[in-house]
């Protein structure tokens, strides 16, 4: 790597910034049909429950425990910021006493 | 007509987002210390998170420029593939978003991160009308970031790891909230069910980022078709 700090900065900050934009700008011209319209709504649900899926199955017994106190608190509270910061707070202390 | 993006929307997506900001901070330490271990220093640490923005991608543009095999390509590469899950935030947030106009939409997305799509998805689905929420939200997601990323690269040698401040669970404990209080009816256990299994299997095959795109065109599929079936 011999390039200077600014134009790998330049570099990646471009590709971020497209992978922002270029979903968005690419919806402008889809027309919202029903079925579109369906397919966003589930998209939130099924990205969120597949970064959860990934964490469960390349997780240990603090995380279970942790992300199953989470579902838990949010499902009886409805509190869902305030359950998944307690939930970090699980996590956190779990893995200090060594679970 | 335009929809609203008023100062008040604004403020409510601020305010909600607060708690995201203190535990972006804790995921900011995390970045901060990875990028001083690697020889950033302060400056070229914060340039780096307020540039690009998004941690996931950092962290493994790091991991990359440490090997010292990196090339301008493979790093744009490598951003695309852990970033291109933001392909379909921007897609899902666009028929809401594209009324506040064509600045305030495009301005908005510079603030977009995991954390606060999540909320802002989860707001919509509550009703949220005001167009500035997004912004809104992205404001405490940002201090938090770069205060986060300023101090883990200052104070390297005195914090703990930061696994063990449980910032690596921090985005899956707000997934699953979120999963937990977006799923209302019979029919949103359909995508969520596949979300999962699609990103577990796909997982074993090509690694985590392609992963969560697979689960989130899979879910989006499957709901489309139980749509033009109902319709």
């Amino acid at each position: 790597m011999t390039d200077s700090f600014p134009v790998v900065l330049t570099v990646m900050a471009a590709a971020a910034l497209l992978c922002r934009m270029a979903g968005f700008t690419l919806m402008r011209f889809v027309p919202l049909t029903p079925r579109v319209e369906a397919a966003l709504r589930a998209t939130p649900l099924a990205v969120m429950s597949g970064i959860v899926a990934l964490a469960v199955v390349q997780g240990g017994l603090a995380e279970w425990l942790a992300i199953g106190a989470v579902v838990a608190m949010t499902w009886a509270t409805g509190k869902d910021v305030a359950s998944a910061m307690l939930g970090v707070v699980i996590v956190a202390g779990l893995r200090w006493m060594g679970v | 007509m335009r929809a609203a993006f008023t100062w008040g929307g604004f403020a409510r997506g601020a305010r909600d987002g607060v708690p995201l900001g203190v535990s972006i901070f804790a995921y900011g330490l995390g970045f901060g210390l990875v990028a001083a271990q690697a020889g950033f220093g302060i400056g070229k640490a914060v340039l780096t998170s307020a540039a690009i923005y998004s941690g996931s991608a950092q962290l493994a543009a790091m991991n990359l420029l440490q090997t010292g095999q990196a090339t301008l390509w493979a790093l744009f590469a490598t951003i695309m593939v852990i970033n291109a899950r933001y392909l379909l935030f921007g897609a899902a947030l666009q028929p809401w978003l594209w009324q506040a106009g064509k600045l305030r939409a495009y301005g908005s997305l510079l603030l977009l991160g995991d954390a606060n799509w999540m909320l802002t998805m989860r707001m919509i689905r509550a009703g949220e009308m005001d167009r500035a929420y997004l912004a809104g939200t992205g404001a405490p997601v940002t201090l938090g970031w770069l205060a986060g990323t300023a101090l883990g690269a200052a104070a390297v040698s005195v914090l703990p790891r930061p696994e063990a401040l449980g910032f690596d669970l921090m985005l899956i404990a707000f997934a699953a909230s979120m999963v937990t209080v977006m799923t209302r009816s019979r029919s949103d256990l359909l995508p969520v069910a596949v979300g999962a299994v699609t990103a577990v299997a796909v997982a074993q095959l090509l690694g985590p980022a392609p992963a969560i795109i697979a689960a989130g065109l899979a879910g989006g599929a499957v709901a489309a078709l139980g749509a033009s079936a109902r319709a």
